[in-house]
């Protein structure tokens, strides 16, 4: 939708039409600072409509990729509105509301509908628990006036306000069109005590379940968008390389094929510091379908120049680069320098000393990049799956000088996003071509370019030094180099060794960096956990037992790092315990079987896997089963935790057996799913069993901590099963699946 | 000589300068039935996976010249009306989907599989569902799939 300052009038009107309540919520602080902002508070929530039959329409207030916000975000609107669940009609649109602020910033206006960094629970519960609850108080203010009656004796239940001193009661279909022009005052407003929640904490299924399975064009690749021109890109192979020659003549001959078009190479700055190429120099193919601008771009027969700029990037070199910095003596950015680790180290009865990598891994998001963007004289609209839409917007007026403000973004759900989809590029294409040839234009990604021209998680060498003395550790020095990015240091087993050092260091190499699925968590995990078991095994101690010792008796550590302010090793005890209860942990296998366990913390949540795997004599690995047990604070969807739980571990797996990107001359080899293998059925494990912790605090985020510790509890399973340590990833170079 | 097959039941005709395109970019394009979801384009996802004459193919690679008198399925042919096919109704009972962007094509190999046999073994099931899902969903999967079968009475 378009923003303009008529945007609030048209709500009002579009509510009179319909008869029924639009709300639009507008919360303190949330409105351009004025003398009378007070009145222009509006108190209208633009995700929420009440027919009079007492029928519900709701638009997500969240975007989706799988990550299920689209179910969540309804379901905290609708538990303080005290909606029957039964009565809402789910709408598919997702509009972007964007103003700007008091620094002329762009944002959004009402929730925080981007999604990225496990933070999207978080920063919506307020907001939308208080939106619901000003929506139920005016309900109850207009049912307490027709009845003459104080507010207090009513109650909101399954869209209807109850009098409970008599048996009267309204639907709230019946008290919509005039409950909404009301004003409640915001500071007395309550929020439910959790006790009350009667949606939140139920297993809800997933809101566009049918509309999944029956096929309908949820996703930005699936939309027609009236007289759209389809572009396919043929997009430089090496990075920084630009174009020689190419047959125009060939292209246009392909019948619907209209235009071939340059588009520029681009630099720009980028994470986690530096330039990097956004887009890549390539030639469009714009054609009355895809199918033609991909005949189209077959025969331009492009070649390409300069592609020696970056001879020397290489994906193997840059790996062994990565482990002769971890083991270097060159001095790291220190985080944290606990005690003192070399006497520590003196004085320990025994040391171990090992480093655990990981390669570059590739995204691969299912449904591979595509954009849609209809640039006009003073508006546009772009359609498409992104995680953050105001950067959508931005980017629109960053290239074309049109506002922010006047570019309708259209939010699809994302097949897949793990960060990927939170990168402007594949914006910038589209907007700039529908720019330069004044029609809509839709951009679809080949896969081969979709997974070349990635921003990859960095790659990473951790080399752990580890004391023990009396069975207990002594002394920690941890060294993370890594491609780009930090190693983290508020994590265990920091803050239960006296004498612990953890550093970074960071072999520059210009890979195209962005985020992933919590890989930098991924990486630590996988060396701290792996350290552990090899810790309790040198020990001659049960790896379960050696953990619970660690976390010691249960405490609570302040830290700062993103969702989190606090890390509770009691917590964190009580996953690993309860995992390897349901595991039947210390149960007699049968041989060749191993039972393997990890924990990890990451944004407030604590998370601990038992995988269960079998090795035969061959080397061959089947992994079986695995148990997991999440505490994430007030489970909201126990239902659709567990399958980020199953989801996230399986990704984990994925990147700790297969997914590796490899780079030769500055060339990406694994251009598909032929070159880079991805786990399938048969590799999975066949069963997951997740329990849920139910904490009482603030939910956080779910999407990324169980992703963590997948590698460290395969690994370790397997040793348990083989007697084979794995230190490398990805492990399908090393043992037989 | 123009081409002849169906899709979901209704009639096609084909002249005969399209005869190279995919089936995939057939439904999608021509037909506008995006159910069917392009994700490699090389045969290795299945994300496009529809039924040729009851087996389940990857569309992407599928010439429709070939497709003579042949009649293709699609994941909107499966239900009838409202009433979902029960594999698909499996799917929701399990909400199997995450991104969902996989799950048209898990869904037209798991009904290709079942259609075959009734009962499948976790080795027919691991040969037979060979789509990547990047959600990593397949536990869900495996547990609809044997919802079905459990429904569905033993062949006599
Ligand atoms: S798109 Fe056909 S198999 Fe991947
Ligand atoms: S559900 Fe996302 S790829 Fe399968």
């Amino acid at each position: 939708m378009i923003q303009d300052p008529k945007r609030r009038e048209f709500l009002k009107v579009s509510a009179i039409v319909s008869s029924s309540m639009l709300i639009s919520i507008l919360l303190p602080g949330q409105v351009r600072g004025s003398a009378n902002a007070k009145a222009e508070l509006s108190q209208w929530c633009v995700y929420v409509h009440i027919h009079s039959d007492n029928s519900v329409s709701m638009q997500s207030p969240i975007m989706e990729m799988g990550q299920f916000m689209r179910t969540a975000g309804p379901m905290i609107l609708a538990d303080e509105m005290d909606l029957d669940w039964s009565l809402i009609q789910f709408d598919t649109t997702m509009p972007t509301f964007l103003r700007r602020d008091e620094q002329n910033n762009i944002v959004y206006a009402h929730a925080q509908i981007g999604t990225g960094g496990s933070q999207t629970l978080k920063n919506n519960w307020s907001y939308l628990r208080t939106a619901g609850a000003i929506v139920r108080q005016m309900l109850i203010e207009e049912a307490a006036a027709r009845w003459g009656c104080e507010a207090a004796r009513l109650t909101a239940k399954n869209s209807r306000i109850i009098d409970s001193q008599s048996s009267r009661q309204f639907s709230y279909g019946e008290l919509a069109q005039q409950a909404s022009t009301r004003r409640v005052d915001l500071s007395q407003l309550k929020l439910k005590h959790p006790s009350q929640f009667s949606i939140i904490g139920s297993s809800k299924a997933s809101i566009d379940g049918r509309d999944i399975v029956t096929g309908k064009p949820l996703f930005g690749i699936d939309e027609n968008y009236p007289n759209a021109l389809h572009a396919v890109i043929d997009r430089a192979p090496a990075m920084g390389a630009r174009i020689a020659s190419y047959n125009r003549e060939a292209a246009l001959a392909i019948p619907g094929v209209k235009q071939i078009v340059e588009t520029p190479h681009h630099s720009g700055p980028h994470w986690p510091g530096g330039e990097t190429q956004i887009c890549a120099a390539g030639v469009a193919v714009l054609a009355d379908s895809h199918w033609a601008a991909l005949q189209g771009k077959a025969a331009l027969a492009t070649t390409w120049t300069d592609a020696n700029r970056y001879a020397g990037l290489n994906s193997a070199a840059h790996r062994t680069a990565l482990n002769a910095l971890a083991q270097s003596s060159n001095p790291g950015k220190r985080h944290r320098d606990d005690g003192n680790v070399e006497q520590a180290f003196e004085q320990a009865e025994q040391v171990l000393e090992h480093t655990y990598e990981r390669a570059l891994l590739s995204h691969a998001c299912m449904e591979p990049l595509n954009c849609i963007a209809d640039v006009q004289k003073h508006h546009a609209v772009v359609v498409v799956g992104h995680q953050w839409p105001h950067q959508v917007a931005l980017e629109v007026e960053q290239l074309t000088g049109i506002d922010a403000l006047r570019v309708e973004v259209r939010n699809k759900r994302m097949g897949g996003g793990f960060g990927r989809k939170g990168e402007t590029d594949f914006l910038r294409e589209a907007i700039w071509l529908s720019h330069k040839v004044g029609q809509p234009v839709k951009v679809l990604w080949t896969r081969e370019n979709d997974m070349q021209r990635d921003y990859f998680a960095p790659a990473a060498a951790v080399k752990i030094k580890a004391g023990l003395k009396q069975g207990r550790i002594q002394g920690w020095h941890m060294r993370q180099a890594q491609t780009g990015g930090e190693a983290e240091s508020h994590g265990f087993p920091a803050h239960l060794i006296s004498d612990c050092r953890i550093e970074s260091l960071t072999a520059n190499h210009p890979f195209p960096l962005g985020a992933w699925r919590g890989p930098g968590q991924m990486q630590q995990a996988f060396a701290v956990e792996s350290m552990l078991d090899e810790l309790a095994y040198a020990k001659g101690s049960d790896p379960l037992t050696f953990r619970l010792a660690l976390m010691g008796p249960a405490k609570i550590y302040p830290i700062n790092f993103w969702a989190a302010n606090e890390i509770d090793s009691g917590r964190m005890a009580n996953c690993y315990r309860l995992a390897a209860k349901m595991a039947g942990w210390g149960r007699t296998l049968k041989n060749g079987q191993g039972l393997g366990i990890a924990g990890h913390f990451t944004f407030g949540t604590y998370v601990a896997f038992v995988l269960q795997v079998q090795v035969d004599k061959n080397r061959k690995l089947q992994l079986q089963k695995a148990w997991g047990v999440i505490d994430c604070g007030l489970a909201v969807n126990p239902n659709h935790i567990r399958a980020q739980m199953e989801g996230g571990f399986i990704d984990g797996l994925n990147a700790a057996l297969f997914n590796q990107v490899t780079v030769q001359d500055s060339i990406v080899a694994t251009t598909n799913f032929d070159r880079l293998r991805w786990m399938r059925m048969q590799e999975a494990p066949t069963q997951i069993e997740i329990d849920i912790i139910q904490g009482t605090q603030s939910p956080t985020g779910v999407g990324e901590p169980p992703v963590a510790p997948a590698p460290a509890a395969l690994a370790n399973a397997i040793y348990a099963a083989s007697g084979l340590r794995l230190r490398r990833m990805p492990f399908a170079e090393h043992i037989n699946i | 000589m123009p081409i002849q097959f169906s899709v979901n039941g209704q009639p096609v005709n084909l002249d005969q300068k399209d005869q190279e395109m995919p089936l995939l970019w057939f439904l999608r394009e021509k037909m506008q039935l995006t159910g069917s979801k392009f994700g490699c384009g090389i045969g290795q996802c299945g994300a496009c996976t529809v039924h040729l004459n009851g087996s389940a193919v990857r569309s992407c690679l599928l010439p429709v010249g070939q497709l003579q008198g042949s009649a293709i399925r699609t994941i909107e042919g499966l239900a009838s009306g409202t009433d979902l096919h029960p594999v698909q109704q499996a799917w929701l009972d399990e909400d199997v989907p995450q991104c969902g962007y996989c799950q048209a094509g898990q869904i037209m190999a798991a009904v290709a599989l079942l259609e075959q046999v009734n009962d499948p073994s976790e080795e027919q099931v691991n040969a037979h569902m060979s789509n990547i899902c990047r959600c990593g969903t397949y536990t869900r999967i495996r547990k609809a799939i044997e919802l079905v079968a459990a429904k569905t009475p033993p062949e006599t």
